[in-house]
């Protein structure tokens, strides 16, 4: 990793589609003005992967470092993504063009076909068109918000909160008036396209399982605590940490991230306050380098008594939290205490283990006395 | 009683002569090649062919013979051979088709295409033992009617017997010779009829040979070149290549009046210097009558034979088909993409008996066995090694054969052939001598002598290399073809999506995308080249600095084995 390379560059996240729609324009204008000139046709991109990926110390974010490759058809090792790449961008075009938008999903449905007379597919799956998506998204220098382009939706929210759908008749809705599901978190919460219109609470509470939100659902805990519940439903997708982003940036809430103490719990914290590996160029606008981590934790198990509740580690659990001790977002003397200690234990503990004291437990007491007691891992 | 008892020893000695002939035909069947079926018929058409090959040459005509193969019963066939050759007297009929062992060809240092058992004589035995019947013969010397004959062999006398003479209206040039036999087959095996042709065709370019099948199929090899080849010189036996059973008999024809001159009249290098070394070192006088000599004095000459540094046999007598020949041969009968031929220059082994040897590696087009099948039950073509002694085709104990030996102990993957046995490879190889070293009475292999292995391997070594390298040219043809394929695949797709974002015309920008593949391709194929002879030039400058180290006895294989490393 080069040391001196800062990442830098935040994408535009304000331009219009027609202002994209025309760079792609110039991207594939530079390549048929190559090939119509004699010249091996290419394209630049970051170049992806671990290698061009760098921790932020300052901005305590994941940030995607300032590596760019080239993309040349005439390498032999290219010619296939680079096609691929063409088409992805074709029919992004279009999509700006025509208005409209589509999931990665449908993408890589309205692209795939066979070519000519052979037995090879454009693509042989999604992960080959996603690729060519996030290669686009630099080209043109913008995120696939801006390309019409949208992953799949997971999450919800719930809380009185008030947004508008500026792109569906401008629903305006409060989301603690949708009955006990919430709102679905859509994939795309740009402004332009979800308008955050009136907030009344003081904190913004994460959950990493669906069954843990119902049951603060359940318990009335929003509004006793004037908190706002988002359940992640396991690793926070794009949209639910764009929008957990923009509450905590506009709306000036804290986050709490309230997951199972395990490596699996402790990385959905990680990529929800300091970015993801694969959506690295994104970070600025999707982490929140400001969250806390509430629980669980192993201090918990001492202080609420929950030792006869948790479970053993398993091999591969152990490496994964070793891996973890060496993370540069680990580095702290709270969080080398709690990793060390479950190597050593090998123990986890669930957030369903609290229904040990009582189904209620976690509503009345855990998570309120933590709250109150500012006991947070940083 | 002296009279009765004379009498039973004159008829056991009577009955021995009478059956003699027959009954060792019989009892040597094996040894004279007649085992088996399929191999009989060849025995018997290479032994007809044989002779009129021979005749032709002799008489400087172009051979063109017709074999014809038809089957009469259960393992019952006809065979009739139809040449164009000088054709024979009702003196000379007799000899060549009535009488065993009649050849003039033994106790001769003379490269021949050699009997390989029975010779044409043997054949009309054959047949009369096995069905019966004469051999019918017509030929004509082209000046006068021609002859129709039958003819058979007396067993008691092994005197021709010939009948039915009587003279032919119309003029003709040449010998046909009609026999039937009993209990041979015909197959298409790698060791029938068929093959033995084609490999005789091949060895035997200026002749024109047909075979018509059972079947009634008629197959053609043609004339691939027009000269008819040099005759062989006889030459005398060279001192370090004779034993003593062969001194004795040579003194016995001798027309000279001491052993001294014997000795240097009968032998090829032997001068005053080495009889005056013999004299000194011999326990009798050397101007004795040479038809004097005993065995143990024979035995003396030899061991001083061994002792004495003589020059190396004179070479000339050797006729090869010669490289270009062979080119010419096996382009037109295996009609391979690529083809290397190297004739080595003659030499010697044991001292005394000159070879040569000759290779030509086919690879492609129908070179290899045709008729194996893969697993997946289509044609595969399988190396084949086409062995020659003299010209002569040796399809019998293959494994046994020094030249068999010699392909099995190259590394054909240093010339670039993965799996030599699966590859469509014919090996061609003529050992070329006044006396080829046979393992055997068969005269199916060729025994291992260290001379000839290493001429063999430095031949198949020089040729291999040259195959390899085009092996290896056409494997960066397909790369490079495949390498166009999967550009080409990628092309229609880019110039689409290029056009729906830009409006340019897509047929251009495929037009266009193809030139840049095409162009990329030829730029590497020149990069390779150039690397290549980079390669070629440091290998060269490397090896001049090596032999410059060397000193003389550095041998040709040696040198040949390190230039193989360093690639």
């Amino acid at each position: 990793m080069a040391k001196e390379k800062k990442p830098k560059k935040t994408r535009s996240t304000t331009e219009t589609p027609e202002a994209i729609a025309q760079r792609i324009e110039e991207m594939a204008g530079n390549i048929a003005k190559e090939i119509n000139s004699n010249q091996d046709p290419t394209f630049s991109t970051q170049q992806r992967g671990r290698n061009n990926v760098e921790f932020d110390e300052d901005k305590g974010l994941l940030m995607l470092g300032d590596k760019v490759t080239s993309r040349n058809f005439l390498n032999i090792g290219h010619a296939k993504k680079f096609m691929q790449t063409m088409m992805v961008s074709a029919k992004t075009h279009n999509y700006l063009k025509q208005n409209k938008t589509a999931s990665i999903r449908e993408v890589y449905y309205e692209l795939k076909h066979t070519l000519g007379k052979s037995k090879e597919n454009t693509f042989e799956d999604q992960t080959e068109s996603d690729a060519c998506i996030v290669d686009l998204e630099h080209s043109v220098n913008t995120i696939r918000e801006k390309l019409n382009l949208h992953a799949n939706p997971k999450g919800t929210l719930y809380g009185d909160i008030i947004l508008r759908d500026r792109k569906h008749n401008n629903d305006e809705f409060n989301a603690a008036k949708l009955g006990r599901g919430g709102w679905s978190i859509m994939s795309r919460i740009e402004p332009e396209e979800i308008e955050i219109v009136k907030v009344n609470a003081e904190y913004i509470l994460v959950i990493e399982t669906e069954a843990m939100y119902e049951r603060l659902v359940e318990e009335n805990f929003a509004k006793k605590n004037k908190a706002i519940l988002i359940s992640t439903g396991g690793q926070a997708a794009r949209g639910t940490r764009r929008l957990i982003q923009r509450l905590h940036s506009e709306g000036k809430l804290p986050v709490y991230i309230f997951t199972d103490g395990d490596p699996y719990g402790w990385y959905i914290y990680s990529v929800v306050k300091q970015g993801s590996m694969a959506l690295a160029a994104h970070s600025n606008f999707l982490a929140v380098p400001d969250a806390k981590y509430i629980g669980m934790t192993l201090e918990d198990v001492e202080d609420f008594g929950l030792q006869n509740v948790t479970e053993k580690m398993k091999d591969g659990d152990v490496k994964r939290a070793k891996e973890m001790l060496a993370y540069p977002w680990f580095q702290n003397k709270e969080w080398q205490e709690e990793l060390k200690k479950a190597i050593k234990e090998k123990i986890r503990i669930e957030q369903q283990a609290l229904a040990n004291k009582s189904l209620s437990f976690v509503a009345d007491e855990y998570l309120p006395k933590k709250i109150k007691k500012k006991d947070f891992l940083p | 009683m002296a009279e009765h008892e004379g009498s039973n020893a004159e008829q056991i000695a009577k009955e021995f002569k009478e059956h003699s002939v027959a009954e060792f035909f019989k009892k040597n069947m094996q040894m004279l090649g007649l085992t088996g079926k399929i191999k009989t018929l060849t025995t018997i058409v290479h032994e007809y062919v044989t002779n009129s090959l021979d005749a032709c040459e002799e008489a400087k005509i172009l051979p063109d013979i017709e074999v014809q193969l038809k089957e009469l019963g259960a393992e019952y066939y006809e065979v009739t051979v139809k040449d164009n050759g000088p054709g024979l007297t009702k003196e000379t009929v007799g000899k060549a088709l009535g009488q065993l062992l009649a050849g003039t060809k033994f106790h001769r240092m003379m490269q021949m295409r050699g009997q390989q058992g029975i010779g044409a004589a043997g054949c009309t035995m054959l047949s009369q033992i096995t069905t019966g019947k004469a051999t019918e013969v017509i030929t004509g010397t082209g000046k006068g009617p021609a002859l129709s004959l039958e003819v058979t062999i007396d067993p008691k006398k092994n005197q021709p017997k010939i009948v039915n003479l009587h003279e032919l209206k119309s003029e003709f040039k040449g010998t046909a010779i009609k026999a039937k036999f009993k209990g041979v087959k015909y197959v298409n095996s790698e060791q029938a009829p068929l093959e033995y042709l084609r490999r005789t065709a091949i060895a035997n370019p200026h002749a024109k040979i047909t075979l018509i099948e059972p079947s009634k199929k008629k197959i053609v090899f043609n004339r691939t070149v027009k000269e008819i080849p040099r005759k062989p010189t006889e030459m005398k036996p060279h001192p370090k290549g004779v034993n003593v059973d062969e001194v004795i008999s040579l003194s016995k024809y001798s027309d000279t009046k001491k052993v001294s001159s014997f000795l240097k009249s009968a032998f090829d290098r032997v001068g005053d210097k080495a009889i005056e070394q013999i004299a000194k070192n011999i326990t009798f006088d050397i101007n004795i009558d040479p038809k004097q000599l005993t065995w143990e004095e024979s035995e003396e000459i030899v061991k001083q034979f061994k002792k004495i540094n003589f020059i190396a046999p004179r070479t000339d007598g050797l006729i090869p088909i010669g490289e270009d020949r062979i080119q010419k041969s096996l382009n037109g009968i295996v009609k391979p993409e690529f083809l290397s031929v190297v004739t080595r220059k003659p030499t010697v082994y044991s001292g005394g008996f000159p070879f040569q040897v000759e290779v030509g590696i086919a690879y492609g087009g129908e070179a290899g066995r045709g008729n194996a099948v893969n697993p997946d039950g289509e044609a595969e073509r399988k190396m084949e090694i086409m062995r020659f002694a003299n010209r002569a085709p040796l399809l019998f104990d293959t494994g046994g054969c020094a030249i068999t030996r010699a392909v099995q102990s190259i590394d054909w993957k240093r010339y670039g052939v993965k799996d030599y046995e699966n590859a469509p490879i014919t090996i061609f190889v003529n050992l070329i001598s006044v006396h080829i070293p046979y393992t055997s009475a068969g005269k199916q292999a060729i025994s291992d002598e260290d001379e000839i292995m290493e001429e063999l391997r430095l031949a198949l070594m020089d040729s291999g290399r040259k195959a390899g390298a085009y092996i290896a040219g056409k494997k960066k043809e397909q790369e490079r073809k495949m390498k166009k394929e999967l550009f080409y695949k990628y092309i229609p797709e880019t110039a689409w999506a290029i056009e729906a974002i830009t409006k340019q015309s897509r047929k251009t920008l495929e037009k266009n995308l193809e030139k840049l593949v095409l162009e990329k391709l030829k730029l590497e194929d020149e990069e390779d080249e150039a690397q290549e002879i980079k390669k070629e030039i440091a290998k060269t400058s490397a090896d001049t600095k090596k032999k410059a180290k060397e000193n003389e006895d550095y041998s040709e294989e040696e040198q040949e084995e390190e230039e193989e490393e360093e690639n």
